[in-house]
């Protein structure tokens, strides 16, 4: 199959606004999986049309948040055996292709870090400090020692 | 783009229940949703009832989320298009004309809407945007709009595919 074509005809742009047929889903779908270059522009697409409707966004009327609410209040919850299918599911990784040099961590790795580098250099000090103190001590201890030593 | 919910996200609050799921997916997408709706339903009221509905409906759905291979936010703009098309199509049977009246209607009526998609095709041709239109805002099929139109298959298709080839261009 020549992807490229494929790509040409609009498919990636079709599936993510929802305007392929079923049929062109499934085929989409079962193609996604073996081709990166497929995958590489749904995400592209996906997120400059985050992008563009973040820059578009209109503010909806607040009182609508509070009929959200009271709608799934009288919702009952998720039955017990859902929720324990999305914690056996665990984290889900997404197949990326790696084109940048940096890497994304946790913001709690920051203050990890600086916790580390701050208590690594009060070690440094305080172990320099007593290996100060246990060179004085051992000079005054051969000083104490030496007129021992000459009246012996 | 650091406030995009990634499913992994959206998992861990769904341990917590529904209501923080919902809380998470409505403190980021409603405004992007209540946008993406008024290009179907321009009446804010009507649009506010809307978002509300696909808010309660989606937020039990979100399995389907997680086993869709559209990021979140996609996968609510597609899943938030069939509930809105099944309102319009209610709506239309309750009190509106035929598919086929309102399509010819829209043809004569040119372009209606400059609503977010529609700024992506403002540089398009006429018969660009209604092609677009007939089939995102109508929930039209090609076969359907070709057959009621007395245009070619053929030519509906190309009409479509540059319309989201300028989408892509368009979005950068």
């Amino acid at each position: 199959m020549n992807i490229e074509l494929y790509m040409q005809s609009g498919i990636v742009e079709s599936y993510a606004l929802g305007l392929a047929t079923q049929q062109e889903v499934d085929e989409f779908e079962q193609l996604l999986p073996h081709f990166p270059e497929l995958k590489d522009a749904l995400l592209d697409f996906e997120y400059h049309l985050e992008l563009f409707s973040i820059d578009n966004e209109i503010p909806p009327p607040p009182e609508i948040r509070q009929q959200v609410e009271d709608r799934l209040r009288g919702v009952p919850a998720l039955p017990h055996s859902t929720r324990r299918e999305y914690r056996r599911h665990g984290p889900e990784y997404v197949q990326a292709k790696e084109t940048s040099n940096h890497i994304r961590v946790h913001k709690i790795w920051r203050s990890l870090f600086i916790a580390v580098f701050i208590l690594s250099k009060i070690f440094l000090i305080l172990a320099i400090y007593y290996f100060l103190q246990y060179r004085h001590a051992e000079k005054q201890a051969s000083q104490v020692q030496a007129p021992v030593e000459k009246k012996n | 783009m650091d406030q995009t919910i990634t499913k992994d996200i959206l998992r861990s609050e769904l341990y917590g229940g529904e209501r923080p799921a919902a809380e998470l997916l409505y403190s980021r997408y409603s405004g992007m949703l209540y946008s993406y709706i008024l290009q179907f339903v321009p009446d804010r009221t009507e649009a506010g009832t809307l978002l509300v509905d696909i808010f309660s409906r989606l937020t039990l759905q979100l399995q389907e989320a997680f086993d869709s291979s559209l990021s979140v936010y996609c996968w609510l703009q597609v899943e938030s298009r069939k509930i809105i098309l099944e309102y319009i199509q209610n709506k239309g049977q309750a009190d509106g004309p035929s598919s086929a009246e309102l399509a010819a209607s829209n043809l004569r009526r040119g372009p209606k809407t400059a609503a977010l998609y529609f700024l992506l095709l403002e540089d398009a041709p006429p018969e660009h945007q209604w092609v677009f239109r007939e089939l995102f805002l109508y929930g039209r099929s090609k076969e359907d709009l070709a057959l009621h139109s007395g245009k070619d298959l053929a030519y509906v298709s190309r009409l479509l595919r540059e319309c989201l080839g300028m989408i892509r261009k368009n979005l950068g």
